[in-house]
């Protein structure tokens, strides 16, 4: 059934396949730039990830004005203003983010600084409340397939004071243009390709069960799907197989564009809660908590689940399960994905295995999680004992 | 005329709810805990549309106060138009369905929102009857008293002009 009302944004221009870092130089002067501020994380600048984004920058004729690299993996309220700060020092007029999740989303959070002339984004924060400002070209590159965050209009960062990640969402947080190139994942890690490929499937899986679920969102959502459990695993397996990453990309991106518009729900919730006070690397923490949060959720979402069966397993597999089964299925498909790649990379299964050595934080994170805007629009309204359950249940 | 009523209702159902909240933070030990957990001096402003109400509370010395006006309220609520804050406020519409579609803009840090709206769900589970509330709400909250004592309790409040504005 269609919703009553809804909305539907991607102003992101998709830059996606072969030499498409060699196009940035083109974009940045069409979007009339020319000293942009390359931001990334001393992860990707040490292995020479940073370098094959910056050649090409500069090989093309627009070299960064400015590369600042230290972006935390938690990045922070904090960061976010110091490098809106180093902007101004430096004379830039365009940023370029070069990374994953935690770098773009800051990109995003400077962004917005910068469009509305302000110091400090925590005075500028909210939902939907700023008018577009100020004009910042702005250039993303991911470097996993996972956050999607390359088309999202939301910038989840941790504020410092409360330990606490927020969410800022705001149309104008969406880059101008995302560069999907292959050759950007092809030296992920088993582990980092399999946890944040579970990341994308979340936020697809999420999409498309939220109340804010809508008929555009729920197209990408299930394109999404299909192309992620199509290629996770072989992915995971072998990293050098071109055609399986650049599916993973766009898998990832359709996700996210899937997510920016019908929101995810409780898996975010908890993980973002899981991520400020215990500091799981959120697409562990989303890995982890899936299956246990469509548990949590089946009652709600029976026939949504039961439509992500054949996305998940085949049409013919799917066919042999009894239709009043299928839902149950699909969360035990996702189970046995997650399985799998645990067998090939090592990829943690429960919160123990991520690092969470006790159970002492889970009243923390239970408070904290119940006041994640993406609880809102969870298919059920979680209370703390409830999230406490999911938290037991995944430990 | 039309207007005129969807303004006057709302604004009713604003005074109400402020005075259903009041009340539950006696009679409801989630709404009670709600409240202990806010921050002193937390304050919301809800608007209702271009020349619609707007409803100032601030939480301070253990009392949620309705003031006149709030020049920075910590945490803001627009809703985009006075047809959607009535049906928000006539049990038409719930506030995550309202997010959902996108019926307010927010100033401030979404977690304060989700505590407002936990204290919004748990007043229209009071003021509203099941068969508009198995709508509205994603989960109905078990009721600890009976609705009729509240209202009871509103009816009183209102009597004995327990929820003036504070100046």
């Amino acid at each position: 059934m269609n919703p009553p009302y809804f909305e539907f944004l991607n102003s992101v221009k998709l830059l996606c396949g072969e030499l498409a870092l060699e196009r940035i130089a083109a974009e940045l002067r069409h979007l009339g730039a020319q000293k942009p501020l390359l931001l990334s994380d001393a992860v990707l600048a040490k292995i020479g990830t940073l370098k094959q984004v910056a050649d090409a920058m500069e090989a093309e004729g627009c070299p960064a004005a400015h590369v600042f690299t230290d972006i935390p993996v938690d990045s922070s309220l904090a960061v976010v203003n110091e490098i809106a700060a180093l902007y101004r020092e430096h004379g830039c007029d365009s940023l370029v983010a070069v990374g994953g999740g935690s770098v773009i989303d800051t990109a995003k959070g400077v962004r917005l600084v910068l469009s509305q002339d302000s110091d400090d984004i925590l005075a500028i924060c909210g939902v939907e409340n700023l008018p577009p400002g100020i004009r910042v070209p702005f250039l993303v590159v991911p470097t996993t397939a996972g956050t999607g965050s390359e088309c999202t209009g939301v910038a989840v960062i941790r504020n410092d004071k409360s330990g606490v990640k927020m969410e800022i969402l705001s149309p104008y947080v969406q880059p101008d243009v995302a560069v999907i190139d292959p050759r950007m994942t092809l030296g992920l890690p088993p582990k980092a390709t399999a946890s944040t490929g579970m990341d994308a499937l979340c936020h697809a899986i999420e999409a498309m069960t939220c109340l804010q679920a809508n008929p555009l969102s729920t197209a990408y959502a299930t394109a999404a799907i299909r192309l992620i459990a199509a290629n996770i695993v072989t992915a995971t397996k072998n990293g050098g197989n071109k055609e399986a990453r650049f599916a993973m990309a766009l898998g990832s991106t359709m996700a996210g564009i899937a997510f920016s518009n019908s929101m995810v729900g409780a898996v975010h919730a908890i993980g973002h809660a899981l991520g400020g006070v215990c500091h799981v690397p959120h697409a562990v923490a989303m890995t982890v908590l899936l299956p246990h949060v469509m548990d949590y959720n089946l009652d709600r979402c029976k026939a949504d689940y039961a439509a992500l069966l054949p996305l998940l397993v085949g049409e013919e597999k799917a066919l042999e399960t009894p239709a009043p089964k299928r839902a149950k299925a699909a969360a035990e498909a996702v189970r046995a994905l997650g399985r799998q790649l645990n067998e090939i990379c090592g990829l943690p299964l429960s919160l123990h295995a991520a690092g969470v050595a006790n159970k002492l934080d889970f009243d923390r994170v239970a408070e904290v999680a119940v006041n994640d805007g993406a609880l809102i629009v969870n298919p059920r309204a979680a209370t703390e004992a409830e999230v406490k359950e999911i938290l037991n249940a995944a430990f | 005329m039309l207007r005129f009523i969807q303004k006057l209702t709302v604004a009713i159902v604003l005074r109400v709810v402020h005075a259903a909240l009041i009340e539950l933070m006696q009679l409801d030990s989630r709404a009670k805990q709600e409240f202990e957990r806010l921050p002193e001096d937390m304050s919301y402003a809800i608007a209702t549309g271009h020349g619609a109400p707007t409803l100032f509370v601030r939480w301070r010395g253990g009392k949620l106060e309705r003031l006149a006006s709030l020049d920075n309220a910590v945490c803001t609520l627009a809703v985009k138009s006075l047809p959607l804050s009535f049906q928000l406020f006539t049990g038409q519409m719930g506030l995550a369905q309202a997010y959902a579609r996108h019926a307010f803009t927010l100033k401030g840090d979404v977690a304060d929102v989700m505590k407002l709206a936990r204290l919004v769900n748990l007043t229209e589970s009071y003021l509203f009857p099941p068969f508009i509330t198995r709508h509205i709400l994603t989960d109905i909250p078990r009721l600890e008293v009976n609705p009729l004592r509240v209202y009871g309790r509103i009816a009183c409040g209102f009597l004995c002009n327990r929820y003036k504005l504070t100046h």
